[in-house]
């Protein structure tokens, strides 16, 4: 036995080192990477990464596949931003004004919505984006189609305003961070287990005790409230925000990480989006002066790709392939599943009758 | 208490756009017993038991639980009244390991698991019990149909219910596996647990129920202790009227 | 009263393509029970074909409607074998989301990387050609696409109702199981089906080329008014597509005639919201 938790306590320990290490590696990066257009794809990663996951809790673990999370994130990106213009308040208030004021949205007015299942979910989330869009164009207090700037000055944490692109890069991964547990938490809660089950079959949750509409409302607002966060973290970092931040491009791209990463997985769209959007950006900078377009066509194509060949997305590819079994053998020194269960649960296989 | 039946019916029907599939049917399922109900095709069976699940509510009559009316209360709430319920066609949560699936539904109920890990100890434990521990690792998807069976019990005991509803367990099983199958049910109900199930296979019926409801029609036409039902002149006509129609 | 009847005509002109976009993508919806979120990129492709036609042989956008329906339907079927099949038989309807999703953002972008940004017109002899009808006006281009595609909705109703094809397209949508076993090789029916609503795609976009800009966003719009005609007008009703597209039409003209014409889009997405909802409501009410 206590050979057993030697063995488990040193494999958790060699996770520790090698997600240390990670940490170290992203922590370090500013001090030697002077490049603001580096440190911008940087930016890129950690938001779209963040607004990704928040997609992802509602598609990827609830099966509720929306494609108007774009609306979600300009709409916080507003809230905030009108708040900070018209009555001078502080950013990081503006900020939580801002994800409380998606999260009535998305929980209030989208409630009804969540009747509608499948395809149907799908429709109703692109209508309400585009509606949502819509208003804000017809819409004076929000600046119509020309958008709202915030003010510029000099450098303050006050005021989350730097003219440097470190301080969003430490802000951005503090925020990257935060989410991903925040979604590692929810996954393992009770809610987390409800998502799922009401992904797989909705009567079989109801029937173990789950209200569905209860826990897809808890969803959508969770999610749309991390959307929401996004949007002051996006408005701050560009310092300008207009409807074209809502355009339902730009909420398919906030899903293409998580479905190429692999939806299943919280770990899917930092996996996807931290291959997928420097590889996008460094296109765009390369050729699309002469190609527009080319970016977001190799995107299109790795997605098609993955679809086709690896339906479950690369984490997908990597649960079950000989790298993880070389990383985890090798590199980790995981133990066998029984040994690790033996460690962790005091219920094991034959216990009872012995 | 010992008086009070767990569940009482009384006169429910429904009726979908004019078709009556159950007509003012009455019963009472005893605490701590096995009962049964069964009838051909289309005898309304299923319909009556989606009733009384909270699947769908009945068009008239009432349904109590412990002398509670529980005639509208919804399909969610039911685990919280420590009832707890399988499907004739199965509902496995596809994507997700046999340990998953039962650790999810331990998180609910009226003693719901505090913690992943309590969720998966308590999981464990059913596994073990419905033999199905060597198979926790496997996706819901890949097991066979026996299996996803178990699985299904197993999920509804996850829940810790005081009475379980079984809805045609061991449609699709060979004699076998129906034995298997039989055993796992007694050994649910000797742990404390009222049963009500609903099934074709008559075997299986006598050997475990003390009391059997017989359905045909929408309507009931006999109940009692089975070898009364069985001797009854209207269930044998039933059933050896359906026996002739199938031969012919 | 001049204006009125003028928008009622404007509006019936363009629910036209809002109806043939419809029929489309009700035939794909209704034989696989999939959303072809390409939908409007197909368009796209089909008005950027005839573009094509026209600029290097000098072929009338009218002529190429035929050409381009062929083109457009070996392509629908291409992408029907090789990806759409495979990944039906995942049975995941996320799948098959992100699979046409990816194939329309496929298609914009690659319009854009092959013809850039710009905004194309055709100009023919008839271009600047108008109508007069007692108070109404009408550019002939956008009349004789209206009765081009009423031809085209019709073919396409006599087609599924009468032909043998159509109606084991029919069969399929209905019943796939029951299809396969009375001898339909569902396979080949969905690569037909999948061919012929991608066609029907192209030829709205190669009838709006007459008179409507061409660029490689420009089906985003149409697409998801073609999803808003199959909820509204019925899953797998032609006819019901085809008023539906008219009503849609109508409701975008009269919205810009009576509210103000910024607020149409609002109008139609929130009106598709209440649609959507409402319809669910009633089904539950049913059950």
């Amino acid at each position: 036995m206590d050979e057993k938790k030697k063995a488990v306590r040193a494999y958790h320990r060699n996770v520790g080192i090698v997600i240390g290490l990670i940490l170290l590696v992203f922590l370090i990066i500013p001090v030697f990477v002077k490049s603001p257009y580096i440190l911008n794809i940087f930016v890129l990663v950690f938001y779209i990464s963040t607004l990704s996951m928040a997609w992802n809790l509602l598609g990827g673990m609830t099966g509720q596949n929306s494609l108007g999370h774009a609306a979600y994130m300009g709409l916080g990106a507003y809230a905030s931003c009108l708040l900070i213009t018209n009555t001078g308040a502080n950013p990081w208030v503006a900020a939580i004004f801002g994800m409380i004021v998606v999260g009535l949205v998305a929980g209030v007015i989208f409630y009804p919505c969540f009747i509608l299942r499948g395809p149907y979910f799908t429709l109703v989330s692109i209508a309400f984006g585009e509606a949502l869009r819509q208003f804000i164009i017809n819409s004076s207090f929000f600046g119509r189609a020309s958008g709202i700037g915030l003010p510029f000055g000099k450098d303050s944490w006050l005021d989350f305003r730097f003219g440097s692109k470190v301080p969003y890069y430490y802000v951005g991964l503090v925020m990257v961070i935060l989410i991903y547990l925040l979604m590692k938490k929810i996954e393992r809660s009770r809610m987390g287990y409800a998502l799922r089950t009401i992904r797989e079959d909705e009567d079989a949750a109801a029937a173990m005790g789950i209200n569905p509409t209860r826990y897809k409302i808890m969803a959508v607002v969770v999610s749309a409230m991390v959307a929401a966060l996004v949007g002051f973290y996006y408005a701050c970092y560009i310092r300008y925000i207009d409807p074209e931040l809502m355009i339902q491009a730009k909420s398919t791209e906030s899903v293409l990480p998580a479905v190429v990463g692999g939806a299943a997985y919280v770990e899917g769209p930092l996996v996807g989006g931290l291959l997928m959007i420097p590889l996008s950006e460094f296109l765009r900078a390369k050729y699309s002066a002469m190609l527009p377009g080319i970016n977001m066509l190799l995107y299109a194509i790795v997605l098609l790709i993955v679809i086709r060949f690896r339906p479950s997305g690369i984490l997908g590819w990597y649960m079950h392939s000989r790298v993880k079994t070389f990383i985890d053998t090798k590199i980790l020194r995981k133990p066998s599943v029984e040994i690790l269960e033996e460690v962790e649960f005091s219920v094991s296989h034959g216990r009872k009758e012995a | 208490m010992a008086d009070t039946p767990i569940i009482e019916v009384k006169h429910i029907t429904k009726r979908f756009k004019g078709l009556t599939a159950v007509k003012d049917v009455s019963f009472s399922i005893r605490e701590g017993g096995i009962t049964g109900m069964i009838g051909p095709n289309g005898a309304g069976k299923s319909t009556t038991f989606n009733m009384i699940c909270g699947y769908y509510p009945p068009t008239e009559g009432q349904i109590f639980f412990r002398g509670k009316d529980i005639t509208n209360k919804k399909a969610y709430e039911y685990t919280k009244m420590k009832i707890a319920r399988t499907f004739q066609i199965m509902k496995p949560l596809k994507n997700l390991s046999v340990l998953e699936n039962v650790a999810a539904s331990t998180y609910f109920g009226h003693d719901p698991a505090r913690n992943e890990r309590d969720a998966k100890e308590r999981a464990l434990e059913l596994l073990e019990f419905t033999g199905l521990y060597d198979k926790r690792h496997v996706l819901a998807k890949d097991m066979g149909t026996p299996d996803q069976k178990r699985l299904e019990m197993a999920r509804a005991l996850g829940t810790k219910p005081e009475l379980l509803f079984l809805d045609e367990n061991m449609a699709g099983l060979n004699p076998a596996e129906t034995e298997e199958a039989i055993r796992l049910i007694r050994r649910i109900n000797e742990s404390g647990v009222t049963i009500f199930l609903i099934e074709h296979i008559m075997q299986a019926v006598v050997s475990l129920c003390e009391e059997v409801i017989v359905l045909h029609h929408g309507e009931k036409i006999a109940e009692g202790t089975p070898s009364v039902v069985m001797n009854d002149p209207n269930v044998m006509e039933v059933y050896l009227g359906k026996k002739e129609g199938s031969h012919a | 009263m001049s204006t009125f009847l003028q928008a009622c005509v404007n509006g019936l002109l363009m629910g036209g393509f809002y109806s043939l976009m419809g029929m489309g993508q009700n035939v794909i919806f209704g034989a696989m029970k999939i959303v072809n979120f390409c939908h409007g990129e197909m368009l796209m492709v089909g008005m950027y074909l005839t573009w094509l036609l026209h600029q290097n042989f000098g072929l009338d956008p009218y002529a190429c409607v035929p050409i381009v329906a062929v083109i457009m339907f070996f392509l629908g079927a291409v992408i029907q074998f090789t990806l759409i099949t495979p990944a039906l038989e995942t049975k995941s309807f996320t799948n098959l989301l992100f699979l046409t999703v990816g194939l329309g953002l496929l298609l914009s972008n690659g319009a854009l990387v092959l013809f850039g940004s710009e905004y194309r017109t055709i100009s023919t002899s008839y271009s600047m050609t108008y109508i007069n009808m007692g108070p109404v006006t009408m550019a002939l281009p956008r009349l004789i696409s209206f009765g081009v595609l009423l031809v085209v909705s019709v073919a396409l109703f006599v087609f599924l109702k009468y032909s043998t094809v159509g109606k084991q397209i029919r069969a399929v949508s209905q019943n796939p199981v029951g299809a396969e076993v009375v001898g339909i090789n569902t396979k080949r029916i969905y690569v037909l089906t999948y061919g012929l609503g991608v066609a029907l795609a192209g030829v709205a976009g190669a009838l709006l080329t007459g008179f409507y800009t061409i660029f490689p966003t420009a089906g985003a719009s149409f697409g998801f008014r073609a999803l808003i005609v199959v909820v509204v007008g019925g899953l797998g009703s032609i006819p019901g597509a085809f008023f539906a597209g008219i009503f849609l039409g109508l409701l975008e003209t009269m919205v810009a005639l009576f509210v103000s014409p910024s607020y149409s889009d609002l109008i139609v997405f929130v009106t598709f919201i209440v649609i959507l909802v409402v319809r669910q409501l009633i089904v539950i009410r049913r059950k």
